[in-house]
């Protein structure tokens, strides 16, 4: 079981993104990628999401055996791939608790199953409380008028409540103070075990102290170019993207 | 003024006598041009009178149209005095009566590049194929076809500015047209064409010579940006305090160009200010914005339109009114995106503020969008000076009146700040407080408790 | 006893005189019909059988003449007004409707009710297989707590039979004869509506709903409402439904006249959903004395045109007044709705919050007044309406009018069109929500904040229906 990335080339808008990108994640496990700006790694994310402005190139993407790329994105979705936006979007009108409950009856309905309010509440409440979201969120519109942190809480309070298969964190760290990052991670490492793969897009480091990846990917030009455990982060923020530049620059 | 060579004899101004008159006294006109005429002539006697309940001339008070105390003259040069400059710029054109009367010439530069600055009626003599190439081509729909006819029919002269391809004209121009002898009737017509990728500020100033005179304006103005053109446009209508006048503007910008329209009144009786924006070629580009004081009795009558025929473009309206004793203001502005227009961004505003209780503000901000990939929106409010602002600046010590008067200047300075040139600025401020010690805001103000 | 014996004398009059002309053909059907057209015979017809006394008889033939010399608003409403054939338009039906079975109800209706969750009881009356809501059950218990307190609920025809004081004191006061065409058609063949009134003080709990007395002749094409709340009264009142109404007439045009004494509070809830083919041409004002409030709260689905613009007069200082208006435009159908607010006196406030949908080539149309004239004192007005484009063609269109004048009176006006943004809608497919109903979601939310200010019952419906609208509309 596991999400298989073979030669993913992506553009936005005729320019190349990524190119012959490979990456396999088993559920169970932690990917970190990392990289400079502009190499390609929230490109990565909404490419494997059917965003509509990127457009897949060549290659395939196997969502444990099932192909993904040339599907919706909400196809993809119900497949079991969850995104965490850099930026979420805002829907007046639309509040929490009627958005996730959409979503979830649009899983259920393809499994013929069914959940009742009560129990839905409940897991709601519950997976709310762990995120330190108070319950009068539940009828806000979502995302409005949220602060930067609410808006990323929202984001993983979505991922608790839908368990997806496979998640990518797409820079939820961007614009965190310590203590909105921390419940972040927490919400993070408590969804942590065999059923779920992440991979965890950030630029800094500092997201990595506390959700101890698996293994790390330096992503440099729209590929990765240097794979290691955890070490490899510390080795980063230590030494500088200058030196993935300097070392790996010739080969792009 | 003196009688001269040609014939001055005064003649109603609706009569087929003044027409005639009108039609001998021309020199050398293309004969085309005289078949214009005579068809806007037939036009206009067969249109009807606007009736407040057309909707394009709701609230408007249309008994204060008739034409009655106003005659027409032949225009003659001689011997009216040159006005004296008015602003610093690279070219003038000096106009009483309808009659060019001098200015000063395009400088030196601009002409060696091929721009042609010139009163209408030589350019007509000089360039007839070029003129007749732009001439009347788009004239706004606003509801005053019977006055646009009117003005076909009746106009003798104007600017006539025609920037070739590619060519930057660093200094602004500016025409001034005057009228002057005691019941004149007056017909400007302003032709502003900027070839591809050309660029050219354009300044014109309506005004009566003695404050005293009673005056008849039927002008209009026609300005066309070419492909990637540029062109900034900024009218003052400062016309004697008992005259009639009717501005008639269009303003159209091709694929990727831009006009950039300002429009101030602060004079007549009673003015109808037409204002047409047309985004004409993909990615076009109009801005309007206007500025009005209100004092007195006088009726402002703005009517505005924002078409988009072509997609990607982008328009935006701003008009701000201050209104004292029993003024009336109607903003009535249309943005309209046909079907194909997509990625359009078309925004309206009118501000009004209301100074007095007796004042009255009518506002028709309308939308209609064929096409949905759209920014529209629009926006009209009617108030009073915050009074919280007010406040504030009354507890640092200033008079009521001084505090009034700093807060107009603020709201105006939103729209004066777009002019781009501080002199015609000034020019403006200094109208518009001569508008105010006239009028005696203080001793009016509504809240003087 | 007696009064029966006099309608029976009357209608055998009326009928008699029909049968005189003999030149149209009756629907078995119908215990009255006017047959097709309209004239004073027309007119005469429905005065006789309804028993009417001899000052409404002059105030319909006022209004048909009025009717008759006024011209068709043309320089601003929608030239498809032309198209109405007012000679092929039958005036007056009453008592009994088509008689059709249940089978004969197409499957497409059908299905709509119970997608809307329309409770079974209803929907027989409403697809017009039953002439009679059954309704008594569960009016009955209301209708004595009505009465304990006062409060009369009648069909109009009764109010003014019954109740002729108070019905003369206010009937075409607050939208007189000639305030439009179409308010003088109604003032001229009217039949059916309610006619309430709220003693002072009282202040209704539940909504009085029009589905508690309806009929055939209620549900007619010219109903008259007058409701009138005394000082300090509270009321609301809701009419229509969101279910289909199978509808064969070509023309609706309603008065609705509120006025809401000292003190008084009227909320107006409406939601319909006429068929296709229907125009909607209705005039709505009312009027509100001093601390008085008037809510109109509108919800506009289906029909070929509606013609809607709820006015509150606000004559006494302090009053308020406000309109909440949804409108969904499909193809082939145009919204031409909106306000106007009418300020009359010293320190009153009104506020306008219009959201329209246009689907396909759905047009819809905000078209507003609102005026303070110039002896008026700190008056506020608020709009905002905001118009939703789902598909490339589809078309909104903004009118308002607002005139200002007098001391400290405010206005504000905004409006703005958009589209449902991608960026949402692929957020929303990124967690699994498919496209159709994620634009579904989208919609729904930019009425949300109008949507939950109708009754619940209501409001879940509407949301069902916007799903049912949008059905389709996405790629």
């Amino acid at each position: 079981m596991s999400l298989n990335i073979n030669n993913l080339s992506v553009s936005i808008a005729e320019r190349q993104i990524l190119k012959d990108f490979n990456l396999s994640v088993s559920r169970g496990e932690v990917h970190a990628i990392m990289g400079p700006n502009g190499t390609g790694k929230s490109t990565l994310a909404k490419a494997l999401a059917a965003h509509p402005d990127y457009t897949v190139t060549g290659g395939t993407a196997l969502l444990d055996g099932a192909e993904i790329i040339g599907l919706e994105p909400d196809a993809v979705a119900r497949l079991g791939l969850f995104m965490a936006f850099q930026y979420p979007v805002e829907i007046p009108g639309v509040s929490i608790a009627n958005f996730i409950r959409a979503a979830l009856t649009a899983r259920l309905k393809e499994s013929g199953g069914d959940f009742s309010a009560t129990a839905y509440y409940k897991a709601l409440y519950a997976q709310m409380d762990a995120l330190k979201i108070p319950r009068e969120f539940t009828s806000r519109s979502v995302n409005v008028g949220f602060s930067g942190g609410e808006k990323k809480r929202c984001d993983i309070l979505q991922m608790a409540m839908l368990k997806p298969s496979y998640a990518i964190l797409d820079e939820t760290d961007s614009g965190l103070d310590i203590d909105a990052l921390r419940i972040v991670a927490d919400g993070v490492n408590h969804m942590r075990g065999p059923g779920t793969g992440f991979v965890i897009i950030t630029h800094y480091q500092r997201l990595l102290n506390y959700i101890k990846p698996d293994y790390v990917h330096v992503m440099y030009g729209g590929r990765i170019v240097k794979s290691g455990g955890a070490e490899l982060a510390l080795e980063l923020e230590e030494k500088g993207y200058g030196w993935v530049e300097k070392e790996f620059g010739v080969l792009v | 003024m003196t009688d001269t060579f040609y014939m001055t004899e005064a003649l109603s101004i609706c009569s087929d006598a003044a027409f005639e008159a009108h039609l001998g006294s021309l020199k050398d006109m293309p004969s085309w041009l005289l078949d214009i005429k005579r068809e806007a002539w037939a036009r206009y006697k067969a249109l009807p009178e606007p009736r407040r309940k057309d909707e394009q001339w709701r609230f408007a008070s249309t008994d204060g149209l008739s034409l009655d105390p106003y005659s027409y003259r032949v225009p003659s040069a001689d011997p009216q005095e040159c006005a004296r400059p008015l602003l610093e710029c690279g070219g003038c054109l000096d106009f009483a009566d309808d009659a060019y009367i001098g200015g000063r010439p395009l400088y030196e530069e601009a002409a060696a590049r091929g721009v042609i600055f010139l009163p209408l009626d030589r350019a007509l003599r000089e360039h007839p194929e070029l003129v007749r190439r732009h001439l009347f081509e788009r004239m706004p729909d606003l509801g005053s076809e019977k006055y646009q006819a009117l003005h076909v029919a009746m106009f003798t002269t104007g600017v006539f500015l025609h920037v070739p391809r590619g060519v930057q004209v660093e200094l602004p121009l500016a025409g001034l047209h005057e009228a002057v002898s005691e019941g004149a009737s007056v017909f400007p017509h302003t032709l502003v064409v900027a070839e591809e990728g050309a660029s050219v500020t354009m300044f014109d100033v309506f005004r009566s010579r003695e404050a005293a005179a009673r005056h008849f304006a039927c002008a209009a103005a026609d300005i066309c940006a070419l492909p990637g053109a540029n062109i900034r446009y900024r009218m003052v209508q400062a016309w004697s305090r008992s005259s009639l006048a009717f501005h008639m503007n269009s303003a159209s910008a091709e694929r990727s160009s831009s006009v950039d329209a300002i429009t101030i009144n602060v004079g007549a009786a009673h003015v109808r200010s037409e204002q047409h924006g047309r985004i004409v070629g993909r990615g076009g580009n109009v801005q309007m914005h206007s500025l009005t004081l209100a004092t007195g009795t006088q009726e402002v009558d703005q009517r505005t339109l924002q078409t988009h025929d072509a997609g990607d473009g982008h328009s935006n309206l701003l008009y701000k009114n201050v209104l004292l004793d029993k003024a009336h203001t109607i903003f009535s502005g249309l943005i309209r995106v046909a079907e194909n227009a997509q990625r359009t961004d078309a925004y309206q505003t009118n501000r009004n503020l209301l100074l007095s209780p007796e004042a009255e503000a009518d506002s028709l901000p309308g939308l209609e969008i064929l096409a949905n990939d759209v920014k529209c929106s629009h926006g009209a409010s009617t108030g009073q000076l915050d009074k919280e602002q007010l406040y504030y600046m009354l507890a640092r010590g200033l008079h009521r009146s001084t505090a009034q008067q700093l807060m107009v200047f603020g709201f105006f300075e939103e729209v004066l700040e777009k002019f781009g040139n501080e002199q015609l600025a000034q020019y403006v401020r200094d109208l518009l407080q001569e508008s105010f010690n006239a009028h005696e805001l203080l001793n009016n103000s509504p809240d003087a408790t | 006893m007696s009064s029966q014996t006099d309608d029976r004398s009357a209608q055998e009059k009326a009928l008699a005189v029909e049968r005189d002309v003999g030149n149209f053909s009756y629907e078995t059907s119908y215990d009255f019909d006017a047959g097709k057209g309209l004239s004073e015979r027309t007119i005469d017809y429905i005065c006789d059988v309804k028993g009417e006394p001899d000052w409404m008889r002059e105030f319909r033939k006022k209004a048909l003449k009025v009717f008759n010399d006024k011209p068709m608003p043309s320089s601003w409403a929608s030239p498809d007004l032309a198209n109405i054939d007012f000679d092929r338009i039958s005036y007056y039906m009453a008592k009994g409707r088509p008689s059709r079975s249940w089978d004969e109800v197409p499957d497409e209706v059908k299905k709509t009710f119970e997608r809307l969750g329309v409770p079974e009881k209803e929907r027989a009356f409403l697809a017009g297989v039953e002439a009679q809501f059954d309704s008594e059950s569960s009016y009955s218990s209301m209708k004595e707590e009505l009465a304990k307190q006062g409060v009369i609920f009648v069909s109009s025809s009764e109010g003014l039979m019954k109740h002729p004081e108070i019905f003369r004191q206010w009937f075409g006061k607050v939208i007189p004869i000639g305030d439009n065409k179409f308010s003088a058609l109604n003032s001229a063949v009217f039949s059916g509506g309610s006619f309430i009134y709220i003693p002072k003080g009282v202040k209704l709990k539940q909504p009085l709903q029009a589905y508690f007395r309806i009929n055939a002749e209620e549900m007619g094409q010219f109903e008259r409402t007058l409701i009138i709340a005394d000082e300090g009264a509270e009321m609301m009142y809701m009419e229509g439904c969101t279910a289909p109404q199978y509808e064969t007439s070509a023309l609706h045009s309603a008065v609705v006249e509120l006025v809401a004494l000292k003190g008084a509070k009227i909320q107006y809830v409406t939601v319909q959903n006429w068929s296709a083919s229907v125009f909607n041409l209705v005039t709505k004002r009312g009027l509100a004395l001093e601390d008085a409030e008037i809510r109109w709260i509108d919800c506009n689905i289906g029909s070929r045109l509606t013609m809607k613009y709820p006015a509150v007069v606000l004559r006494g200082e302090r009053a308020r007044g406000e309109v909440l208006s949804i409108a969904l435009a499909h193809d082939g159908q145009h919204q031409d709705t909106g306000s106007k607010m009418i300020h009359a006196a010293d320190n009153t406030s009104s506020n306008i919050v219009s959201k329209s949908i246009s689907i396909g080539k759905g047009r819809a149309t905000y078209r507003g007044m609102v005026q303070m004239p110039r002896h008026l004192k700190n008056c506020k007005n608020n709009t905002e309406c905001d118009a939703l484009l789902i598909n490339t063609n589809s078309r909104t269109d903004t009118y308002p009018a607002i005139v200002v004048r007098g001391e400290g009176n405010s206005v504000q006006h905004e409006a703005s069109v958009s589209k449902v943004s991608e960026e949402q809608i692929f957020y929303m497919q990124q967690r699994g929500i498919p496209e159709a109903e994620a634009m579904s979601l989208a919609v729904n939310g930019f009425v949300n904040d109008l949507v939950r200010e109708f009754p619940m019952e209501y409001s879940v419906e509407l949301r069902r229906l916007i799903d049912l609208e949008m059905e389709g509309s996405v790629g």
